[in-house]
């Protein structure tokens, strides 16, 4: 533009009576080599993707009473008896069982639908007690997997009695009463009577 | 006429989008990375836990204290337990309370154990900080024996309050995808 930038002009001097013009430099942009840094970048991101997982291991909480010596009586026709045996096969009876009421085995795959029928029953709705009684042969993964299915029956079982209401006029709580024991020679023996 | 011979330039790939993308993943994982603690660090074994239906609820990462029931590596016939403390603080002041642990076992966060030494470890743990969280992290294979004996005793040293530790169970086709 003439005329403009007067002001941004490199001044003239004078050197011995000459006119020296100072060489005008040409701006050139400056650049940063980013190579390092995505080298490490990619380092630090190899090692974190290789290092984590995603998959954190869950919890089932556990709560049990303290020693008891006392007995405690229970109504027969409120118990509801789970056994499961060495050979890890799973038997259920409800009541007391006798020849007409001989344990009857059960695949897990069917236990939460019987553990909803029976915590259902307009009889003993809410009343229930639950024995798991396991054989200290049986195998850990499937007693897991037992109470596994018996906490996913509560989820309907809760949802059903909630809709009710008690005395108050408020909806009914949910209590769950559920147990475990040791398998003893006489519960075997009761299994072994209904393969006879 | 002879061809006009082109001049062969080098060619340019902008790697921006793929920096972005780096950063990005990797500012993802270095804030979700967890380092393990010492217990879980010094296990010398691998447990391969029992799956159940998908939960929410987290093994806890502060003041836990892990019964481990595993089996050995090598021989797959020999079962133990192991007792790991996430509080390192607490360790030295809960082993000082048991001379049967051995001084060279005094700093380590996981150390096998007997059942006698398990339940007096519980106590001593509770002595020391009664809020710690108990967890049985055992084998999926091991007889049912072995958590039953935890249970107890847990339940005689004043631990009516402690959790399994398991794995969250995989899809029927995830599960057939692994199989294949």
């Amino acid at each position: 533009m003439a005329g403009g930038g007067g002001a941004l002009e490199i001044p003239e001097r004078q050197k011995r009576g000459k006119i020296v013009r100072r060489k005008k430099k040409k701006r050139i942009g400056f650049r940063i080599d980013l190579t390092p840094l995505v080298d490490i970048t990619f380092l630090l991101l190899t090692f974190f993707m290789f290092t984590t997982t995603m998959l954190k291991p869950q919890i089932m909480e556990m709560r049990i009473p303290p020693e008891m010596y006392a007995k405690v009586e229970v109504r027969a026709s409120e118990l509801l008896t789970l056994m499961l045996t060495a050979d890890n096969k799973l038997y259920w009876y409800k009541g007391i069982a006798d020849q007409n009421n001989t344990p009857q085995e059960i695949p897990i795959s069917k236990l939460r639908a019987l553990a909803i029928e029976k915590n259902l029953e307009p009889t003993v709705k809410n009343r229930l007690i639950t024995v798991l009684k396991i054989s200290p042969e049986a195998n850990y993964a499937r007693v897991v997997e037992i109470l596994d299915e018996l906490n996913q029956a509560e989820i309907p079982i809760t949802e059903a009695i909630s809709k009710e209401v008690d005395e108050k006029g408020e909806p009914m709580k949910r209590q769950r009463k559920f147990t475990i024991a040791p398998l003893t020679e006489d519960d075997l023996k009761l299994i072994q009577g209904e393969a006879k | 006429m002879p061809k006009i011979k082109k001049k062969r330039m080098g060619f340019v790939i902008d790697l921006t989008p793929l920096v972005d993308i780096t950063f990005l993943l990797l500012t993802f994982l270095m804030f979700t990375a967890k380092f393990k603690s010492e217990a879980e660090a010094e296990k010398q074994f691998t447990i391969r836990r029992p799956t159940v239906s998908p939960d929410t609820t987290k093994l806890p990462e502060r003041d836990l204290a892990i019964i481990n029931i595993a089996i050995d590596d090598k021989n797959p016939l020999d079962t133990s337990y192991y007792y790991g403390l996430t509080n390192t603080k607490d360790i030295p002041l809960i082993y000082q309370l048991i001379p049967e642990i051995p001084p060279e076992f005094q700093t380590k966060a996981l150390i096998k154990v007997d059942t006698t030494t398990l339940g007096k470890l519980i106590r001593a743990t509770l002595s020391v900080r009664s809020s710690t969280r108990f967890a049985i992290d055992a084998d999926r294979r091991i007889r049912f024996k072995w958590v039953e004996d935890a249970m107890n005793i847990l339940r005689r040293n004043r631990a009516f309050v402690f959790n399994f530790v398991t794995d969250k169970r995989q899809s029927e086709e995830a599960q057939k995808t692994e199989k294949k």
